[in-house]
């Protein structure tokens, strides 16, 4: 339309211009104009064509755009409309799903009538969530209400106990003056509870080695024998002081040495032998509490032993004292027997207590540089092996074990009675040695009259001397090689020499005493200075009389338990000696009368390939004959 | 046995088995211990192997005397003689065959039997003990079937000559009697110490030791070891030994001897001691060599110890076996 407008207008416009330029200029120069403008009115019909084409296209355009969009419009509306519509159910679902709800039989049956509207809801799945729901919100109000009523009721049992604690605590004074007041009346009834009530306090302090110890030697001592006796000593406060902190591990002991080493390097330089030696004696600490355990013998004679527990080496010790009911007599060479170094050695085999029974001891004794445990020992106590039995301790030795291994008050209580038998016994035996010593060194050897049958009525030879000697002193003897060649002669025993004399004979026999005589036979070595030196070793029958006491012994136990072994074979020895030198063979070569005649009842002298002598006592016939 | 039991033993008699692997050895105790000779010497030998095989309780009293015949083991006891089976001992059975007890008069006090030799003549066991006198027993009936009489104080020692069928004994009385194995006669009795050469009256008169070689004699004990020739019944050659010999044997052209003393003695016949082997017993009381095995031919010695010295080479001593 615009375009049939413009058109016109166009059309007019050429009209006049065309009707008014030629009317202006002349018929000539009018041609030109007129083919000048013909041009250009061509031009601009050409133009103006182009631009209606142009135009029609833009609207052909945008019509067809328009109509493209709103084809796709309502698709993407719907499906943004689908998309929405998907995500509403389900968070609208999730959300009264989570409610954990009772089962719906279960809800049947509980939930009352008016909730549960079974008429409505067993139709309606819609009506029956919702009842479920209102059920449930019925539950947890309930619920809820209970809750508070317990916390309340709670609260008040609360406060009813702390008043009845209160109440107690009161009592406490009372009960404490009425225990006091019964002091005396326990006393006058040998009751001592009030005592072992503080010994209990006590031992609650004890480290826990001495503490199973206290426990199983008190109940041994309650059950099986009343004249065993526990005490504990030492300062109660220090024990308190040190169970405070945490124990120090090892690690913790080594680390706080470095620091401390480093500590002091820094500060000042201290001398390091001094240094050392503070930490040897922090190593070898005792911990303040120690146990005091008293055995009463027969006859009146005391065991007193003192238990010590070494904290860094967690090993207990052992100090020994002897108390006798009458003053021993003091015989020179009784001397070892009862000495606390040397009583209680190898009460069990090979239990020397000379070194630590903790393996993990010799790493600690490495850093601080003990090299061997034994220079303490008397200072601190002996580590035998069954101390620390007796303690609950179990140490694994070096040979495997194959056996099961208990610990802790099983291991105390399955020791403790026949560690307290030979305990006993070991002191016994030793006060018996010593009493024989006592006698031997006067030269008299006592018999006792069960024993006495075991010897002829007349005993020529006597005993002339009786010392003990020292371990190398007797393996420097000739006649004792065998023994020590056949290890019978041991650190650990005792040695001494004895002489019998009869007329220009003299017998000497070296003696070795096991520390657990009786139950080791004492072992006799023989040299015989009589017309020439003749020893066990050379002469045979000097060797039978060896077999006499040394193999023959168990005739000289005497009665149990056998402590008069020792004085018996020094007196078979005598008898033997006797025999020998009456039946010896006449030299006829020499003139003159027999030094020793003839007393002794012998049926033969002389018997078998080395000839012996009739060693062998006859009682009742009295006769000497042969093994 | 004990540390203490071992340290007093002496091992009184020896006897090698006959097929010559298996030594059988007597102690004080009255135990006889077995040990087999082949694992001993065998060179992969152990010390375990030094020990017995089998050591068992043969009698009451020691036992001083062993002999082994092609298949048993005779022991003497204390008045006593019993029989093993070597076969059955080597299967570590320990039942005696038998055992038998001559007829002694005196009840008092059982005489031991100190030395027993076979006569192979008539098969019989000649028997000497502590009752003085020489009992026969014949081995294929078993029955004592007579008694030599004669000795003052008990035999000894007993050896058999088998040439000239003639039993000889030494005693304790020092006399060497030597009778006729048939007739049980006393042909000769020599009493050693009665000859200036040999005697020793500082020890004594006894004759501990016996042996025969054909025309041959050793004999020693309280006198010295000396070698008699039969025919003229006199003394050729005095060997001087310090102590007081107990076991005498000829080996080869030498003469070994046993006695008081740690050492084996090497004599030659004329007289001379040519050399003393160290042993490890203080004294010794037996000596035996195996002549049943070649491979086995070891000489082994025992006495005042529980270890019984053998000798491979005679020059020294190889290794011990011990109880």
């Amino acid at each position: 339309m615009s375009s049939d407008a413009l058109k016109k207008r166009k059309s007019k416009v050429l009209r006049s211009d065309g009707g008014t330029p030629e009317m202006k200029r002349g018929r000539g120069e009018g041609d030109m104009q007129c083919v000048e403008v013909e041009q250009r009115r061509m031009q601009s019909c050409i133009h103006f064509m182009n631009l209606k084409k142009l135009n029609r296209l833009a609207h052909m355009r945008l019509k067809r755009g328009r109509d493209q969009t709103h084809e796709v419009i309502p698709t993407l509306l719907s499906n943004t409309v689908y998309e929405i519509f998907k995500e509403i159910p389900a968070s609208v679902k999730s959300k009264h799903e989570e409610i954990d709800l009772v089962s719906e039989g279960e809800f049947y049956q509980e939930a009352p009538q008016e909730i549960s509207r079974p008429h409505l809801t067993k139709n309606d799945p819609h009506q029956l969530t919702l009842a479920r729901l209102d059920w449930e919100l019925e539950q947890r109000k309930r619920l809820a209400e209970k809750y508070k009523e317990s916390q309340a009721s709670r609260e008040t049992i609360q406060k009813s106990i702390e008043v009845k604690k209160e109440h107690l605590t009161s009592l406490q004074p009372g009960l404490n003056a009425i225990m006091q007041a019964s002091l005396p009346v326990q006393e006058y009834l040998s009751m001592p509870f009030e005592q072992t009530q503080k010994q209990t306090e006590i031992a609650r302090h004890l480290p826990p080695p001495l503490y199973v110890l206290f426990v199983q030697a008190n109940a041994y001592g309650q059950a099986c024998d009343k004249n065993l006796s526990v005490s504990i000593s030492g300062d109660v406060d220090e024990a308190k002081a040190l169970s405070k902190p945490p124990d120090d591990s090892q690690d913790d002991e080594s680390d706080s040495d470095a620091e401390e080493e480093q500590e002091k390097t820094k500060r000042r330089r201290p001398t390091t032998g001094g240094q050392l030696d503070d930490k040897r004696r922090e190593m070898l600490k005792r911990h303040p509490l120690s146990l005091c355990l008293d055995l009463k013998c027969k006859d009146g004679s005391i065991l007193h032993l003192f238990f010590y527990y070494l904290m860094n080496l967690n090993i207990l010790t052992v100090k020994t004292k002897v108390s006798t009911a009458t003053d021993l007599n003091t015989a020179i060479s009784a001397g070892e027997l009862l000495k606390s170094d040397t009583l209680l050695s190898c009460l069990y085999t090979s239990d020397h207590g000379r070194e630590t029974p903790n393996p993990a001891n010799r790493y600690q004794f490495d850093k601080v540089g003990i090299v061997s445990f034994a220079d303490y020992v008397e200072d601190l106590g002996h580590p035998y092996m069954w101390v620390q039995n007796l303690g609950g301790l179990h140490f694994p030795s070096d040979s495997s074990e194959v056996c099961t291994v208990s610990v802790g008050s099983s291991l105390s209580a399955s020791h403790m009675e026949s560690t307290m038998k030979l305990l006993r016994g070991r002191v016994q035996s030793r006060l018996a040695l010593h009493k024989q010593f006592a006698s031997l060194e006067h030269s008299i050897i006592p018999v006792s009259s069960e024993c006495q049958h075991l010897f002829p009525a007349k005993i020529i030879s006597r005993l002339a001397r009786w010392t003990t000697i020292s371990q190398q002193e007797y393996m420097d003897l000739q006649y004792t090689r065998h023994v020590s060649d056949a290890g019978l002669a041991k650190e650990t025993d005792l040695y001494f020499m004895s002489v019998v004399e009869r007329g220009t004979a003299r017998l000497q026999a070296a003696v070795v005493l096991s520390p657990r005589y009786p139950e080791i036979s004492p072992l006799f070595s023989l040299s015989l200075s009589w017309k020439g030196e003749r020893s066990g070793r050379t002469d045979d029958n000097l060797r039978a009389m060896e077999s006499e006491v040394n193999v023959f012994k168990n005739e000289l136990q005497g009665p149990r338990p056998g402590h008069q072994l020792l004085t018996n074979q020094i007196a078979r020895l005598c008898v033997c000696l006797d025999v020998y030198l009456e039946t010896e063979g006449q030299d006829d070569g020499v003139e003159g009368p027999r030094e020793f005649p003839r007393e002794k009842m012998c049926l033969r002298t002389v018997r078998g390939p080395n000839r012996l002598k009739p060693f062998k006592y006859n009682h009742p016939q009295g006769f000497f004959s042969h093994r | 046995m004990g540390p203490i039991e071992l340290l007093h033993m002496s091992v009184f008699s020896q006897s090698f088995s006959p097929c010559g692997r298996f030594l059988a050895a007597g102690n004080n105790y009255g135990e006889i211990a077995v040990f087999s000779l082949s694992a001993a010497l065998s060179p992969d030998a152990t010390a375990a192997n030094q020990k017995p095989v089998l050591t068992f309780t043969a009698h009451e009293g020691p036992v001083f005397s062993l002999l082994s015949t092609d298949v048993h083991l005779l022991s003497a006891g204390n008045g006593e003689i019993s029989a093993w089976s070597w076969n059955e001992l080597s299967k570590k059975n320990v039942k005696p065959l038998w055992t038998k007890r001559p007829n002694y008069k005196s009840s008092l006090e059982i005489p031991e039997i100190n030395s027993m030799i076979i006569n192979p003549r008539d098969n019989s066991l000649v028997v000497g003990g502590g009752d003085n006198n020489i009992h026969i027993l014949d081995l294929e009936h078993g029955v004592f079937k007579n008694v030599l009489q004669g000795h003052s104080d008990y035999i000894h020692c007993v050896s058999v000559r088998d040439r000239e069928a003639e039993i000889l004994s030494g005693g304790e009385d020092g006399a060497v009697r030597m009778w006729d194995s048939r007739s049980g006669q006393c042909v000769h009795c020599i009493e050693v110490y009665k000859y200036e050469s040999c005697a020793r009256p500082q020890f004594g008169k006894w004759i501990s030791c016996l042996t025969t070689d054909s025309d041959w004699m050793l004999c020693g004990g309280g006198p010295s070891l000396s070698l008699w020739h039969l025919r003229s019944l006199s003394p050729t050659s005095v060997f001087p030994l310090s102590g007081c010999q107990r076991q005498a044997a000829f080996y080869q052209d030498k003469i070994l001897a046993v006695g008081e003393g740690a050492f084996v003695s090497h004599c030659l016949l004329g007289g001379e001691v040519k050399a003393q082997i160290p042993c490890t017993p203080q004294s010794l009381n037996t000596l035996q060599l195996n002549t049943n095995s070649t491979e086995h031919r070891v000489l082994t010695v025992g006495g005042s110890s529980d270890h019984i010295d053998v000798f491979t080479n005679l020059s020294y001593r190889a290794f011990s076996l011990s109880f």
